[in-house]
């Protein structure tokens, strides 16, 4: 719907007003003048008939004796009736008697008269009446007057208009000073609300100036703005305390954010601590292995030169003893090689290069078979396995997996081992599958701990170092490694390496391990 | 309409003697008797009798026709089945000498003067509208004469003097009279 013309409470009333004034008016000067319009036509044919019927009873004797000039005489009265243009009598017979006309009417008389009748014709009132006496008809008088009529509307439609005009002006004067009892106290109370909505001013008032129904829409204006002041201090309390609760909130975030920043900083420095630390524990460690080896080659080789120098002189018992001896240094020398190897492996630089893995594999398999050339194990390698890798590292590393299966299953009835590679998505995962020992899957997470050991050494020979040594290889390599077995039904190990350019560090050691 | 009018005309045309047709010479005195006629039949209207004129209030105007049958007799054919003011109207044939008491209206018709002023003189002092067609008709006391001007018959009037005669004439007769008289006696 459209919006009507936005114009103010005070001209729709008085556009109200005046309408209603000009259409009370209207109806009023239009009866006014329909009464009077009637009246005049009623009064005028009223008239003319008396005039006819005065006029056909003096005329009556004249036209009893023929007299036509008398007649005449009679009409010529009519000279001191304006209205009448023009008359005539008709005699018995219906022959023209005697006329009048007034100067200049153009109008022919009637050949022959009319019954009792007056109408209007042309703009004139035409009228017929009988002349009767003792219930004769004597003859009929006729006449022709003007019918003011129109020229009346003519009149009066001037003075409607002047009426309307001035009615008009006085009603406009009128409203627009009667309209103020009514607008003023509404346009006060829009004042305020415009007041109110400007300035945001809730504690204005309007004024209450009548006990009418304005007088109760202030007062509900002034209880809405009460409630609205209200509502609006509520409103603003609540946001200054969600404010201060914010400001609490950012001041304990910045507070968190500080203390975390000086824990990263702690942790930070405690790491470089404990790096510094490790290393210095690496370095000693590695020292001592280093020097620990000497003296043990020492004792392994006196006793060795011993056994084979003074055979005869050594008792059987002292046979036996050295040989112990013999066989714990060497198991010593072992266990240090390997530790020396977990640490070398930490240390240096990683060397990345495209290495057949097949290859390599082979030729540890061809070691082992050279030291154990009587045993029979089934060996299968894959072809074309490449690998990007340190291939002095990767050795070890096969060494120890390719070493353990080959350890494991020397209680197998049938010893298998196969070496392969599963494709997935462009990444190999490389695995070393026996049919050995096995191991329970509930301690597979221990595997790879170092000196964590799940079979005795009686059982099955090893330091405990080699898995550990694997998983740090192969988390140089930024790869990944992982176990699957049954206990006498064999063990899958499987890893993964990070190629060169996935790796983040590069070809350098992994961080943690890093040497400076 | 038209036929009404014309009804009216036709009996009106009788009345005053337009209508058949008649030898040139009768024919001009014939109407002229019936003009005369319908006149004297017409001048009841205009006349005023004073209350004892009358026995009852539809007593006849008597009419009395002196020395002139031929009138009475057209006189008798127009007042068939007519009034005057209320009243029916009644013709009598006189002969010279017969009593005029009881009539209304006296017409005498041509005759000497020396009869006229006689007959006069006995109508004199009562309420008898006297009619007359002879020159010196008012001079003798004569109330109305008709005279012939241009071929058309016309009246003179002497009103009665209020003292010898109880009758009133009206001024609307008075009016289309030739000349009203006023008589000096």
């Amino acid at each position: 719907m459209k919006l009507p013309s936005p114009r103010s409470l005070r001209q729709k009333l008085l556009g109200m007003m005046l309408v209603t004034t000009l259409v009370a008016l209207i109806v009023a000067l239009a009866a006014i003048i329909g009464y009077d319009l009637n009246a005049y036509h009623r009064i005028l044919v009223s008239d003319m008939t008396t005039q006819a019927e005065l006029l056909g009873r003096t005329i009556a004797p004249a036209l009893a004796f023929d007299d036509a000039r008398v007649a005449k005489e009679n009409l010529s009265l009519l000279r001191f009736r304006p209205l009448v243009n023009s008359a005539a009598i008709y005699n018995a017979r219906g022959a023209l008697f005697a006329t009048y006309v007034r100067k200049d009417d153009p109008h022919a008389f009637p050949k022959l008269p009319e019954p009792d009748s007056a109408r209007v014709e042309q703009g004139d009132l035409v009228l017929f009446k009988r002349i009767v006496s003792d219930g004769e008809i004597l003859g009929t008088v006729y006449l022709r007057a003007d019918y003011e009529l129109f020229d009346r509307v003519y009149d009066y439609l001037g003075i409607a208009g002047v009426v309307l005009i001035a009615a008009m002006l006085v009603a406009l004067l009128m409203s627009s000073w009667m309209q103020n009892i009514v607008t003023r106290p509404i346009l006060a109370i829009a004042q305020v609300a415009r007041e109110v909505v400007g300035q945001r001013d809730y504690s204005r008032r309007a004024v209450k100036m009548s006990a009418d129904e304005v007088g109760t829409l202030v007062d509900s204006f002034n209880d809405m703005l009460t409630e609205i002041d209200r509502r609006t201090g509520e409103l603003e309390a609540s946001n200054a305390k969600l404010a201060r609760e914010a400001e609490e909130r950012g001041r304990a975030e910045r507070e968190i954010l500080r203390l975390n920043t000086e824990l990263e900083e702690r942790v930070r420095e405690r790491t470089a601590q404990l790096e510094a630390a490790n290393r210095e524990l690496e370095s000693f460690s590695y020292s001592v292995s280093h020097d620990l080896r000497a003296p043990l080659r020492a004792i392994d080789g006196f006793g060795q030169a011993l056994l084979e120098d003074f055979p005869e002189h050594l008792p059987g018992d002292a046979k036996r003893y050295l040989s112990r001896i013999r066989a714990s240094t060497q198991h010593m020398a072992q266990l240090i090689e390997d530790l020396l190897n977990l640490a070398r492996v930490s240390r240096g630089p990683l060397e990345r290069r495209t290495v057949d893995l097949g290859q390599v594999a082979r030729q540890v398999v061809g070691e082992l078979q050279q030291r154990e050339p009587g045993r029979a194990v089934e060996v299968s390698v894959w072809d074309g396995m490449p690998i990007e890798a340190d291939p002095h590292l990767l050795r070890v590393a096969l060494e120890n997996l390719i070493g353990n299966a080959w350890k494991f299953t020397t209680k197998s009835a049938k010893p298998r081992i196969e070496i392969g590679a599963l494709k997935d998505r462009g990444r190999s995962t490389f695995f070393v599958r026996d049919n050995g020992a096995g191991f329970d899957m509930a301690y597979a997470d221990k595997l790879f701990g170092a000196f964590q050991r799940l079979h005795s050494t009686a059982e099955y020979a090893g330091t405990g170092i080699g898995l550990a040594t694997v998983q740090r290889i192969v988390h140089r390599h930024g790869g990944r490694i992982w176990a699957e077995g049954e206990v006498g039904k064999g063990a899958v190990f499987f890893f993964t390496l990070a190629t060169a350019a996935e790796e983040p560090s590069g070809a350098g050691p992994v961080r943690e391990k890093a040497h400076g | 309409m038209a036929r009404l009018l014309r009804a009216c005309a036709l009996s009106i045309g009788v009345a005053a003697g337009v209508a058949a047709p008649r030898p040139a010479q009768a024919d001009a005195q014939a109407d002229e008797y019936r003009v005369k006629a319908a006149f004297l039949y017409k001048f009841g209207s205009y006349v005023e009798w004073p209350t004892g004129s009358f026995a009852r209030a539809d007593s006849p105007v008597t009419i009395g026709v002196m020395g002139a049958d031929a009138l009475a007799d057209e006189l008798a054919q127009i007042v068939a089945g007519r009034n005057v003011n209320g009243r029916p109207v009644l013709v009598r044939k006189l002969r010279p000498g017969d009593p005029i008491a009881g009539l209304h209206v006296l017409f005498i018709g041509r005759s000497d003067g020396r009869r006229l002023a006689e007959i006069l003189a006995a109508a004199r002092g009562q309420a008898l509208l006297t009619v007359t067609e002879s020159e010196e008709g008012l001079e003798l006391g004569s109330m109305i004469n008709f005279v012939v001007v241009e071929d058309k018959v016309r009246f003179d009037i002497a009103p009665p003097p209020s003292e010898s005669s109880n009758l009133k004439i009206s001024a609307r007769l008075l009016g289309v009279a030739r000349k009203v008289v006023s008589k000096s006696s």
